[in-house]
């Protein structure tokens, strides 16, 4: 009954081929790629929101924050590099890496203040730090101010038309794989070191977990700061650098952090399949609505979201992993 | 291994814990009893870390952690069950035991696969075996405890504190988990303190000494049998001095 | 000349802090009883907004009266979707009812949009005006503060005199004592989320006297977050706290817009929005009972 080193990891393998089945149809069926790019940006959040939502049990209603300034982060980069003589891509690569760095800071920021209350408080903390550092940058007008920042310009101009052109709109997509690819990785090592039984601990009952020796804020912080970083990522690659431009009201936008809720949730919270497959639905679930009933789709989600909280809150992968634990299919469920 | 010194500690105007003073030593089996708010709950949570005494010092292995919060005990060899068994719901039996070999006394020396080959051994040392994988939350109230006890257990603690009620906890399934957590305990000299509202069966069968509580201070430090023939004790129950 | 400007900005922004604090007694109250955090609140609000609207363009008839109306509304929703869904998300852990309340947000968002389409509505009502030294008030927002006040005066005397009232702030200190003592618990909820509902949505018609124009299904959100900044000052679950920091909030709200339209360089409307959340950190990390609150 020994497991191997190896098999713990199995679970990745569904979600691996997920991926590569998504990227597959999105290359060879013509004109799926916006749709396949759109449920692997779903995917993407998914999976970095449930590495502090679904590993922690606490809910961050300011998520979206850390998506918006890794866009930043891109935007910034891309806007004040790109005359750098021969920068080329690189000013792409600092992006993505000023977005990590802006997200981790603004993460620390948010954690020393959010992470020591609970509950209802540290959601409603996490919204006045979304909604406040929106209107900061608005309000003192730095990084384009409410104009935001467009850089289309700007990226032609540092890898020239054709190049600028295909990052925008194929690498970007392919970058948000990766990045979705990356987070499944990283949650799955979080979940079988001690970090992921520290927190499966703290999420359960906080008290007994600091008795049993858990330094509960530590452990938090570590959550938190990887999903900020994997949103910084995100923002960075699938919002400026896809777009070519920032926003505040857009990148701040709270229905992006219920969006990531919704997926975790209805995939099942705590499990890696889970935000995947959530996606995928919810993306689906999305796309098919708005061209049958447009303009109503959220008329139609709402209740349907109603029902899910209350009736299944465990989310489909909850109850597969109930359904399969202890069978050959359970060692590949996570 | 483990003093207090004159441990005080008041909320607000109510002073729970009177300047409390005791020793414990290494394998010894002490109760600790006192009526419902004779500040045995108090002085429990001062020496877990829930709390820190306003006055006084707690020390453990002539260390002073009176001020170390929770975590920082368990590594030392602290550990603690509680009164209404709270093991992690979700994860299984061998998951929550591991869980306590992971950040107990051995939290330097291994990882995962060694917490959970620990949590194996104890589970089985528990009588557990059947129930491993099974999730902590769909087990009796027995099995449960047992979990709890495993999970401290496999901290290899030198200091278990218990915080017992057994209340509603049939005289056989009492006798039988004081029997296992006294064979355990003894082979590998740990210290247990069992807090208990009164003398009765589960202390009268394990400990050795006896520490009663009255109104946050300490009125009996005793051999077991003496204690429970001491005059104040029967006072303290009573409320009046035993009759002639 | 900046004195009297900031002293009536500071007057307006007392009325309408009566308004935001008479608004957020009901959020406060549903989180003292329920411990649930209602974020579709500003959406109740809205609805509360369109009752308004209605009362006055089709029924031809002043505001006021759509205040009982939009009270009697908001209780019966209230009422509805407490035995729906918020009954069975007691136990459930807090993000549930959470994102609950924010599902149902949405839906009234989309209901009332399939209804009236999502343009922006509006409506005049001219009862006058009165000037006041430092600035001129419409007579329309004094009704509003003196709506505000009566509503918080009458809730106040229902809590402390009736029994239904003292009922509910026991079940708030402690449910299961006040189970013990006999009092129907499960009903002390269902009448605190009605009542808390009620109360938002008559809020709403208040709000319209005061700002009777961009009446849209999506005007809510703004009111959502004002309402959670002003609930932790007051002290989650304290109506009258809730109250009293509505007042504190419409003084700083005004006051720092004229502050901040002082500085060049700045957007003083975004930075007052920044303030107020500022604000929201400083109590949370300092004093999260909130100023007022008692725990």
């Amino acid at each position: 009954m020994k497991d191997s080193k190896i098999a713990k990891y199995y679970p990745l393998i569904p979600v691996c081929a997920t991926y590569l089945a998504l990227f597959i149809i999105g290359e060879s069926v013509p004109g799926m790629w916006q749709l396949v790019a759109m449920l692997a940006f779903y995917c993407a959040i998914g999976q970095a929101f449930n590495i502090f939502l679904g590993m922690t049990g606490y809910v961050d209603f300011g998520y979206v924050a850390f998506m918006g300034v890794g866009a930043y982060g891109m935007a910034l980069s891309v806007e004040r590099l790109h005359m750098v003589e021969g920068i080329g891509m690189g000013v792409v690569f600092l992006g993505l890496l000023l977005a990590v760095v802006l997200a981790m800071l603004l993460s620390l920021a948010v954690g020393a203040v959010a992470l020591r209350l609970r509950g209802a408080y540290f959601a409603i903390a996490t919204i006045g730090v979304n909604e406040g550092f929106r209107y900061l940058i608005e309000g003192t007008k730095i990084w384009g101010g409410s104009e935001g920042i467009v850089f289309y310009g700007q990226l032609a101009k540092a890898l020239g038309r054709e190049t600028a052109s295909q990052v925008s709109t194929y690498w970007a997509d392919v970058f948000v794989f990766v990045i979705a690819f990356m987070a499944a990785c990283i949650t799955i090592v979080y979940m079988r070191s001690k970090i992921g039984y520290a927190l499966t601990a703290l999420r359960e009952d906080e008290d007994a977990a600091k008795v049993m020796g858990i330094n509960v804020t530590k452990y938090k912080i570590i959550a938190f700061i990887t999903s900020a970083s994997v949103a910084g990522l995100i923002g960075a690659a699938g919002w400026a650098l896809k777009l070519t431009n920032v926003f505040p009201p857009q990148v701040f936008e709270i229905h992006y952090t219920v969006e990531c809720i919704i997926i975790v949730l209805l995939g099942g919270a705590g499990t890696l399949l889970g935000p995947p497959i959530g996606a995928l639905v919810y993306g689906l679930a999305k796309y098919w609505l708005s061209v049958i009933i447009p303009g109503f789709q959220l008329f139609v989600f709402a209740p349907i979201i109603l029902v899910v909280i209350v009736v299944f809150p465990e989310g489909i992968m909850g109850l597969l992993k109930r359904r399969w634990r202890g069978t050959g299919l359970g060692r590949f469920i996570e | 291994m483990l003093k207090l010194e004159d441990v005080t500690k008041r909320f607000g105007g109510l002073i729970a814990v009177n300047r409390v003073s005791l020793e414990i030593k290494r394998g010894e089996f002490v109760g600790i009893v006192g009526p419902n708010g004779s500040g045995k709950t108090t002085l429990f949570n001062v020496i877990s870390g829930v709390y820190y005494p306003d006055k006084g010092k707690v020390l453990f292995e002539d260390r002073d952690i009176s001020y170390f919060p929770p975590y920082k005990r368990a590594p030392l060899g602290i550990g603690r069950t509680f009164q209404i068994p709270r093991p992690f719901g979700s994860a299984t039996v061998r998951e929550n035991v591991a869980v306590g070999a992971m950040f107990g006394t051995m939290r330097d020396k291994v990882g995962v696969d060694e917490s959970m080959v620990i949590a194996d051994e104890v589970i089985e040392r528990v009588g557990l075996q059947e129930h491993r994988n099974k999730q902590a939350g769909t087990l009796t109230p027995v099995e449960k405890k047992l979990t709890e006890i495993a999970r401290a257990l496999a901290m290899k603690p030198k200091l278990l504190l218990m915080d017992e009620a057994m209340a509603g906890m049939h005289p056989n399934d009492i006798d039988q988990m004081v029997s296992l957590v006294k064979t355990i305990a003894k082979q590998e000299n740990i210290a247990v303190v069992a807090m208990v509202e009164h003398i009765m069966r589960a202390v009268v069968g394990m400990a050795e000494k006896v520490i009663v509580l009255h109104q946050g201070a300490k009125i009996v430090d005793a051999p077991t049998q003496e204690a429970l023939h001491d005059p104040k004790v029967i006072e303290v129950y009573l409320g009046h001095p035993p009759e002639r | 000349m900046f004195g009297i400007q900031l002293a009536g900005n500071l007057l307006q922004g007392l009325v309408l802090g009566a308004v935001y604090g008479m608004a957020t007694m009901g959020l406060s109250l549903i989180f003292g009883v329920l411990k649930v955090v209602n974020v579709g609140h500003g959406a109740f609000m809205m609805v509360g907004a369109f009752v308004a609207l209605w009362v006055f363009n089709f029924l031809g008839v002043a505001p006021l009266w759509a205040i009982p109306a939009a009270f009697v509304l908001g209780m019966v929703l209230g009422f509805i979707f407490f035995h729906t869904s918020m009954k069975r998300l007691i136990k459930a852990p807090e993000l549930a009812s959470l994102l609950a309340t924010f599902a149902i947000g949405i839906l009234l968002e989309e209901t009332i949009k399939l209804i009236y389409g999502a343009d922006f509505h509006g409506y005049n009502w001219i009862v006058g005006k009165v000037s006041m030294g430092i600035t001129v008030m419409p007579m329309s927002k004094i009704y509003a503060f003196l709506g505000s006040i009566l509503i918080a005066l009458i809730l106040y005397f229902w809590f402390t005199k009736t029994r239904g009232g003292t009922a509910l702030t026991c079940v708030v200190e402690d449910s299961e004592g006040a189970r013990v003592c006999g009092i129907n618990v499960g009903r002390a909820y269902a009448l605190s989320f009605s009542l808390g509902i009620g109360l938002t949505v008559a809020s709403g018609v208040l709000l319209t006297m005061f700002i009777p124009v961009g009446i849209n299904p999506y005007m809510g959100g703004v009111y959502t977050l004002k309402g959670f900044v002003i609930a932790v000052l007051g002290g989650l679950g304290s109506p009258y706290g809730a109250f009293f920091a509505g007042l504190i909030f419409g003084l700083l709200e005004n006051g720092s817009y004229s502050l901040f339209a002082l500085i060049p360089g700045l957007e003083p409307f975004a930075m007052t929005r920044f303030f107020s959340f500022l604000i929201l950190l400083l109590i949370l990390l300092i004093k999260p009972t909130g100023l007022l609150g008692t725990k």
